[in-house]
């Protein structure tokens, strides 16, 4: 787990406290409210408030800082919240794109080899 | 007699749930540096090529007033003059219902 854009951070900046619910938001890109909702909840239901203290403090503890800049725009940051959830459906993703880019380039070659605009201008100045 | 069945269960039970879920977590498709690495030049090459098509084509464009860059447009007289026509044939059922 070397790799920085898959890891999980515990992020301070947006953090109310110490930042986990808000570096699992970050992670999983859903919104951060309903994270603390769950935790709140968790903490209010008596089966597992013994484990999800403990559990928000050591990872507080042991997670590191989220790097600040780790994603360029928001763009990035989302891009590699679908990678996290999904690495197949966002290289899907990737091709995708690809194919519209290729599809728009034959677009372009096709209107300059059918219709040709500079040769026929050429051909009205000679006239 | 129930201590029989209960200490059993969570001495044996709870740590192999807990191991079975932790190898199924482990050798589930995750993905590598490399991986990484090459998604994110993906990224950023899609990402170029998109904004460089933009550019030709807006160029060409530009030169041949004819050629029309094939996308999806939002708003066009084109295509609102069919969802207009829809849009009343709608209502008119919705009256002739009433």
């Amino acid at each position: 787990m070397t790799s920085p854009r898959t890891t999980l951070y515990r992020d301070k900046q947006n953090g109310k406290f110490m930042g986990v619910c808000a570096g699992i938001a970050d992670y999983t890109g859903v919104d951060v409210i309903w994270v603390r909702i769950a935790l709140v909840l968790a903490v209010c239901t008596p089966a597992v408030n013994g484990i999800i203290l403990p559990a928000y403090f050591i990872a507080g503890m042991f997670l590191t800082k989220k790097p600040a800049h780790l994603y360029v725009d928001e763009q990035e940051q989302r891009y590699w919240q679908r990678v996290r959830q999904s690495p197949k459906r966002t290289a899907r993703e990737i091709r995708a794109r690809f194919r519209d880019i290729d599809r728009r380039l034959a677009d372009v070659e096709t209107y300059y080899v059918t219709s040709n605009p500079r040769l026929s201008a050429e051909i009205e100045r000679l006239r | 007699m129930e201590a029989i069945f209960i200490v059993p269960a969570i001495v044996l039970g709870l740590p192999w749930i807990i191991f079975h879920y932790i190898t199924k977590w482990k050798t589930a498709a995750t993905i590598t540096t490399d991986d990484e690495a090459l998604l994110d030049e993906l990224y950023q090459l899609a990402k170029r090529l998109d904004e460089r098509m933009d550019t030709v084509e807006r160029l060409v464009a530009s030169d041949n007033p004819d050629f029309k860059p094939a996308r999806i447009l939002h708003d066009r007289e084109l295509d609102n003059e069919p969802l207009r026509e829809l849009d009343r044939l709608l209502a008119e059922k919705k009256g002739a219902r009433r």
